[in-house]
C-alpha cells in the first residue's frame, strides 16, 4: 500500500479549476513544491514533460497550472488560467519541453523542474499520482542529489559543513520530529559544502508544528 | 488509517458507530485540527459541489465547444415527465453532467476524488438530497463515509486515469457514491461495502480515452453512468444481495486491471474513443498535430 492519501480532503478534494486534478491541481502542487525547495523566486525555470503529461499537457492546463504553483498561487485561484502570463509579468521565464523517453521517477505524470536564478539551480521530479496529490521523487540541491520515498510531507534542513553545530541542529530536529511528526524514513546527504537532513514524513504537518519548524530551524524546507 | 475496508467495516460494527463517525474522528486525529474545523471544511466542499451543480444546469459551454449544455437538455427532457429510467436516476444523471462540464470549462469544482469523476458523487449526492430529504448534516456525513472508503480505494489501487483508467476514477467516484448512500439511506456498514464492491466490479476494465486529452469527451457522460451505476449498486446491497468477491479483493483486482491496461488506454490521448477517426481530427483541429 502506497498510502499517498493521509486525509480525508485528498479525495473529497481539493476545490480546483478544473479541468484535470492530476494534470491541473496536482500540477499546481508540483509547481509549488519547486517554488517551495527553491526557496524563494526562480528567474528561469524549464519544466519537462514525460508520458501522459508529454501527450496531453495541452489539453489539460498543465503549462498554466505548474506555472501557477510557482507563483504560489492555490488551485482554486481565478488566476490559475492565466498564471503563464502573469509569470512572464513577474519576470520568471518559464519554457516547456516534451520528452520522448519514460519518466526518469517511474510514473506516467511526471514533471522535471530545473529552477535557477543565475546563482542557485535546483531540479526536483515530480509526478501526479491523482486527485490533486503528488510525490516528489528526486531532488537535487546543492550538488546534492536526494531520493526520498515520493508522498509528501517532506522535510529537508540543510546546513552548511562550516557550520559547527550542525551535529547537533540535526540530532535536535529529529529528536523533535519523533515527538511531533512522525516520520518513516531520514536520510543524510553530505557534500564539502552542505549537509541535508531530509525525513519523510507520516501525517501532514499540523499547522503549529509547521510554525515552529519555520521559526526555530532556519532554512528549512517542508513540501 | 484504515487499510482495509474489513477492518473499517469491523471497527463500525464493533462500536456501532456510523463509518462517517470514524472518518471525521480519524481526520480529527491526524490532522490536528479541531472537529468543528473538519466539519466546516466538508461542508465548505459540499457548497462548492453545490455551486457548480447550480452552474452547470443553467448551461456552460467548454473553450472548444466539445462539452456544455447537456445539463439543460436533460433537465428540459425531464420537465416533460417522459424518461425511461425514472425522473430520479435523470436528475442523478443531470447534476453528474452540470458538474462535469462546469470541469471542462475551466469553472471551480470540489475533486472527488479527482476532477475528471468529479460529477459522479453530486450527481448522487443531490439527487438522494431531494429523494431523502436530507439535512445538511447527512449531507456533510455522507461525503466523509465517501472519502473514507475513496481513502482505501486510493492508497490500494489509485484513482489516476494515467495509471489506472477510468475505471480508477468514475469507478471509485461510483463505488464511494454507492457505499455513502448507503449509509444516507440507512443501511449497515457491511451493505455500504457491499454496495461499493459492486459499483467498482461492474466498471472494471473501463479505459481513459479522452479526445484530444482533454477531459470533455467521454468524461463527461462517464459521471453520468457512474452516478447512475452507484444508485443501482446501492439499491443491489440495501435488498440484501451480498458480493461473492470481498470489497478488498475488488478494489486489488481494480489495481491489477489498471497495470494490465496497455498505455494508450491510460489517459494518453491515443487509443480508444481518443484512436478513432473522429477522436484524431477534432485533436488536429484544436492542437494542429497528430499523436505520436
Amino acid at each position: 500500500m502506497a498510502g499517498n492519501y493521509r486525509s480525508v480532503f485528498d479525495i473529497i478534494g481539493p476545490i480546483m479549476i478544473g479541468p484535470s486534478s492530476s494534470h491541473t491541481a496536482g500540477a499546481v502542487a508540483i509547481g509549488k513544491a519547486g517554488r517551495t525547495i527553491f526557496n524563494g523566486q526562480p528567474k528561469r525555470v524549464v519544466v519537462h514533460y514525460y508520458e501522459s503529461f508529454a501527450q496531453t499537457h495541452q489539453g489539460h492546463g498543465t503549462d498554466y497550472a505548474i506555472a501557477a504553483g510557482i507563483m504560489n498561487f492555490p488551485a482554486d485561484d481565478d488566476r490559475v488560467p492565466i498564471a503563464r502570463q502573469l509569470a512572464k509579468e513577474a519576470g520568471i521565464d518559464i519554457r516547456f519541453v516534451e520528452e520522448a523517453g519514460p519518466s526518469p521517477i517511474g510514473h506516467p505524470n511526471t514533471a522535471v523542474l530545473n529552477l535557477s536564478d543565475g546563482q542557485q539551480q535546483v531540479e526536483v521530479a515530480a509526478c501526479s499520482v491523482g486527485g490533486g496529490v503528488i510525490e516528489v521523487r528526486q531532488i537535487k540541491l546543492y550538488d546534492l542529489t536526494i531520493k526520498p520515498t515520493g508522498p509528501l510531507p517532506i522535510i529537508l534542513y540543510p546546513v552548511k559543513t562550516t557550520d559547527e553545530r550542525r551535529e547537533i541542529k540535526g540530532l535536535q530536529l529529529t529528536e523533535f520530529l519523533r515527538m511531533h511528526a512522525p516520520f518513516k524514513q531520514n536520510v543524510v546527504v553530505e557534500n564539502q559544502a552542505w549537509r541535508i537532513f531530509e525525513f519523510d514524513l507520516i501525517n501532514y504537518l499540523h499547522a503549529g508544528t509547521k510554525k515552529h519548524l519555520l521559526g526555530n530551524y532556519p532554512g528549512i524546507i517542508c513540501i | 488509517m484504515y487499510e482495509r475496508i474489513e477492518e473499517l467495516v469491523q471497527d463500525a460494527e464493533k462500536s456501532g458507530k456510523a463509518i462517517s463517525e470514524l472518518v471525521i474522528e480519524h481526520e480529527v486525529q491526524t490532522s490536528g485540527m479541531s472537529r468543528e474545523d473538519v466539519w466546516n471544511k466538508m461542508k465548505h466542499n459540499l457548497e462548492t459541489m453545490r455551486a457548480a451543480v447550480e452552474r452547470g444546469e443553467k448551461g456552460v459551454k467548454s473553450m472548444t465547444g466539445l462539452t456544455g449544455g447537456q445539463a439543460v437538455k436533460i433537465k428540459a427532457y425531464r420537465e416533460q415527465g417522459h424518461t425511461l429510467s425514472g425522473d430520479i436516476m435523470m436528475q442523478a444523471v443531470q447534476n453528474a453532467v452540470a458538474t462535469n462540464e462546469v470541469n471542462a470549462a475551466m469553472g471551480v469544482i470540489c475533486a472527488t476524488p479527482t476532477a475528471g469523476s468529479s460529477g459522479t458523487l453530486p450527481g448522487v449526492l443531490f439527487m438522494l438530497e431531494k429523494r431523502l430529504k436530507m439535512n445538511e448534516e447527512q449531507m456533510v456525513r455522507f461525503l466523509f463515509t465517501a472519502g473514507g472508503f475513496g481513502m482505501i480505494i486510493a492508497n490500494n489501487a489509485g484513482i489516476a486515469g494515467a495509471s489506472g483508467g477510468c475505471q480508477a476514477e468514475v469507478g471509485s467516484a461510483s463505488g464511494m457514491g454507492a457505499a455513502a448512500a448507503v449509509e444516507a439511506a440507512g443501511g449497515s456498514p457491511r451493505q455500504s461495502a457491499t454496495a461499493m464492491a459492486f459499483a467498482i466490479s461492474n466498471l472494471l476494465g473501463l479505459v481513459c480515452d479522452p479526445i484530444a486529452g482533454l477531459v470533455e469527451v467521454p468524461c463527461v457522460n462517464r459521471n453520468a453512468v457512474g452516478s447512475a451505476n452507484a444508485l443501482v449498486a446501492a439499491d443491489m446491497a440495501l435488498a440484501g444481495c451480498t458480493s461473492i468477491i470481498p470489497p478488498d479483493e475488488v478494489i486489488s483486482a481494480m489495481d491489477k486491471v489498471g497495470r494490465n491496461l496497455p498505455r494508450e488506454l491510460r489517459e494518453t490521448g491515443l487509443g480508444g474513443l481518443a484512436g478513432t477517426p473522429t477522436g484524431q481530427a477534432i485533436r488536429m483541429k484544436i492542437f494542429g498535430k497528430e499523436m505520436d
